[in-house]
């Protein structure tokens, strides 16, 4: 991590204040009008989608019912429901859009979500050690592990947790690498697995058994397109979430340099822990605008479709203190997390000579 | 139609298994407003059909309400709630209409004065136009008319006149026979609201007697007095409402108390919360917000919701006077003291209303 003073930090962190100042005096009617616009969307797809693939027996309406209830998923989970979680729209009073009771259309419930996601990865961005959401305890991304030769299959593990996705986002407060270390025992986690298995079953009762069933005489489908719209969903949101953190520059931190750290510490570690990516206007929806995943990390709770206003202010004040501003386009960004996992797949030496850009003396500090 | 949902059990549960919600209904209320805003599941709909202007500062709104709204008794209040720039407003006023009028017609009155300063009050005068649908919520609140009859005496002020107005108007209407006399203490004639229904019920209800006091209309201010009581007619028997200003209300109920008048026989509404006696001394302490992270210490003088709003916090909440638990959260350690009852919670984890609640000693809110 670049390294600043602490007048430096305070500098950096009125600076940005000073943005997030003029966003939250100007929140108002187009907000509301905003997130309602998409709520709109979500219901018009969701419900269009269910209603459509009963027909999907007609292989073009299958694909349209499929690709509807997919998209209407993407919204509700990335634009709506990762969003309205984080507060960004607590100020408009609106209990259906509330961070405290939202409920969304995944396993992870949302009180999980609220514990793991917006206070554990949120607080402790990028920490290796604190923050579970890097690698998800399953992947070897940084030089922090120590390789071991089942590391070398991670690409496999990689893809089954792009698949399964949402499932693997529910079961994350279950800390099973703990658990498997013995630190914590599956006693302590029952409450949390009721929890799990509630939602979960709910999420595939509604998938997997009533929408089928209730079209029973084309219930296989019905299930395949319900299958399939999870499966759009699951591949598209980790694939948005990996290219947030995992970027070729995107940086790691060790728990001793973020010690007591001040605000514009946090500031800073948030600014060189994430990247974003560029793409146009309906990416950024897709992807709740976690394609301006910069901005998020340092407003988390302002409402996302204000980070393109606020972008190029973001990084005039990078500018200024000379820190780098991690973007690039999708592509780009993607494939540098592909090498990143398949580079930490191999042993060290191996993987400094075949991806030098991932060796100890290039981006990682 | 949809309502239906509400009522079946194993509707109910379809519908959260299906929509992640406790009001499955209002899943499609982004899609039914658009096609008709009365449909909407999430509350109680009404429309503005009529407003009119009764004085300078004072307007009448006329409200139609989705059918499943539960109705009320003269007396009553509301709470409804509004978007202003973007931001749910709720806010609770008294119903001015009888409830005969709602029944036959399926409409209820609102009769609101602007606030010095208040931000609902003043857009409802400038901006609320009629066919505009608000939300509203069930009706609430003890002031009713005495049943069976009895003498009553009507102390009002000001705007205070609006649940009165409900009340005579039901009274006249069913034939009340036992007394009835309003006195109504308004700054000027001017300021009287609703003078024609007021002066036609004296017309037309001969147990009727409206008594209508200016106060600043001569040099000194005239407020309420010993005299004013001397005129009313067997008062030591009658059934005392009180409403309006605080300070006519601590005047007439300390004048009827010393006329023994007893407790149990003077009836008073409020529209803000009113504080039990809380023993300062024990209040306060450290606030411990646990999912945001944040300590804040508090003094005691405010309630854990205006403790929250004041540390950048926006927590969910609805009449910010303890009725409609919509700020309802879990306080998981520390104890707080109701500000409506006086009585201190226990120490561990329970249920709260944040818009009530003020911390006494260290304190964790679940928010
Ligand atoms: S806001 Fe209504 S009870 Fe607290």
């Amino acid at each position: 991590m670049k390294k600043m003073n602490e007048t430096q930090l305070k500098e950096l962190e009125q600076d940005l204040d000073t943005i997030r100042d003029q966003v939250i005096a100007d929140l108002g009617e187009r907000d509301a009008r905003y997130i309602r616009r998409i709520v709109r969307l979500h219901r018009s797809l969701e419900v269009g989608g269910r209603v459509l693939m009963p027909f999907g027996f007609i292989p073009p309406v299958f694909i349209a019912a499929t690709a509807a209830l997919g998209i209407s998923k993407i919204i509700e989970n990335m634009e709506i429901g990762h969003n309205v979680m984080h507060g960004q729209y607590d100020w408009m009073n609106d209990t259906s859009l509330h961070s405290q009771t939202y409920e969304w259309d995944t396993v992870c419930t949302g009180d999980s979500w609220r514990r793991t996601h917006n206070y554990e990865h949120h607080t402790y961005t990028n920490i290796i050690g604190k923050d579970r959401d890097y690698g998800y305890a399953l992947l070897r991304l940084s030089d922090d592990d120590k390789w071991k030769p089942a590391h070398s299959l991670q690409f496999i593990n990689y893809v089954l947790l792009s698949v399964f996705f949402q499932w693997g986002v529910g079961l994350h407060e279950l800390e099973s690498e703990r658990i498997r270390r013995r630190e914590i025992s599956v006693r302590e986690k029952i409450p949390f697995l009721k929890d799990f298995f509630r939602k979960g079953g709910r999420q595939a009762f509604k998938d997997y058994v009533f929408f089928p069933l209730v079209t029973f005489p084309v219930a296989p489908v019905v299930l395949a397109g319900n299958v399939g719209a999870n499966l759009i969903r699951n591949l598209w949101s980790s694939t948005v979430i990996f290219c947030g953190h995992f970027t070729q520059d995107a940086e790691t931190f060790s728990e001793e340099e973020c010690e007591g750290e001040s605000k514009g510490h946090w500031y800073l570690r948030q600014l060189t822990g994430s990247s974003n990516f560029t793409g146009g206007k309906w990416m950024h929806v897709m992807s709740g605008h976690l394609s301006y995943q910069v901005e998020h990390h340092i407003f988390p709770d302002l409402p996302a479709h204000r980070y393109p206003e606020i972008s190029e202010q973001v990084q005039a004040v990078c500018k200024k203190h000379g820190i780098p501003y991690n973007t690039g386009t999708f592509a780009r960004q993607y494939s540098t997390v592909l090498k990143r996992v398949l580079g930490y797949s191999l042993p060290d030496r191996m993987r400094n000579r075949m991806l030098p850009e991932f060796s100890s003396a290039g981006a990682q500090s | 139609m949809i309502s239906v949902l509400e009522n079946s059990p194993t509707l109910h549960w379809l519908g959260r298994q299906l929509f992640n919600r406790d009001d499955p209904a209002a899943f499609f209320d982004p899609l039914l407003e658009r096609i008709n805003p009365m449909w909407v599941q999430q509350y109680t709909p009404a429309m503005v059909t009529a407003i009119y202007n009764e004085t300078a500062d004072t307007k009448t709104f006329v409200l139609a309400p989705a059918k499943r709204w539960l109705g009320f008794e003269a007396g009553q209040h509301v709470s409804i709630g509004i978007d202003i720039d973007g931001i749910r407003r709720n806010r609770t006023f008294s119903l001015s209409s009888s409830p005969i009028r709602w029944r036959t017609d399926g409409t209820v009155t609102l009769t609101i004065k602007r606030l010095p300063g208040g931000l609902v009050t003043n857009w409802m005068h400038d901006h609320l136009e009629t066919d505009t649908v608000i939300g509203l919520g069930d009706a609430f609140g003890d002031f009713r008319i005495p049943s069976p009859q009895e003498p009553v005496l009507y102390i009002a002020g000001g705007s205070g006149i609006t649940p009165v107005l409900s009340q005579l108007e039901t009274m006249a209407a069913s034939d009340y026979r036992a007394p009835v006399t309003l006195l109504y203490f308004v700054r000027t004639q001017a300021d009287v609201i609703a003078a024609e229904k007021l002066h036609a019920l004296t017309g037309r209800w001969s147990a009727f007697t409206l008594k209508v006091y200016a106060t600043s209309e001569t040099e000194t201010p005239q407020f309420l007095s010993d005299q004013h009581l001397d005129e009313v007619p067997g008062l030591a028997g009658r059934r005392c409402y009180l409403c309006g200003p605080k300070g006519l209300m601590d005047l007439a109920n300390d004048l009827l108390y010393r006329r023994g008048i007893s407790e149990d026989r003077i009836h008073s509404t409020f529209f803000s919360v009113p504080a039990a006696n809380l023993d300062s001394g024990t209040l306060g302490g450290a606030v411990h917000f646990e999912r945001s992270n944040l300590d804040v210490s508090s003094e005691g003088d405010a309630v854990l919701l205006e403790i929250a709003e004041a540390a950048k916090l926006s927590p969910r909440h609805g009449c910010r006077m303890g009725i409609c638990h919509q700020c309802s959260c879990r306080k998981t350690s520390g104890t707080v003291v109701n500000r409506l009852t006086g009585k201190a919670s226990g120490p561990g984890e329970e249920t709260i209303q944040l818009c009530v609640s003020v911390p006494s000693g260290p304190v964790s809110i679940d928010i």
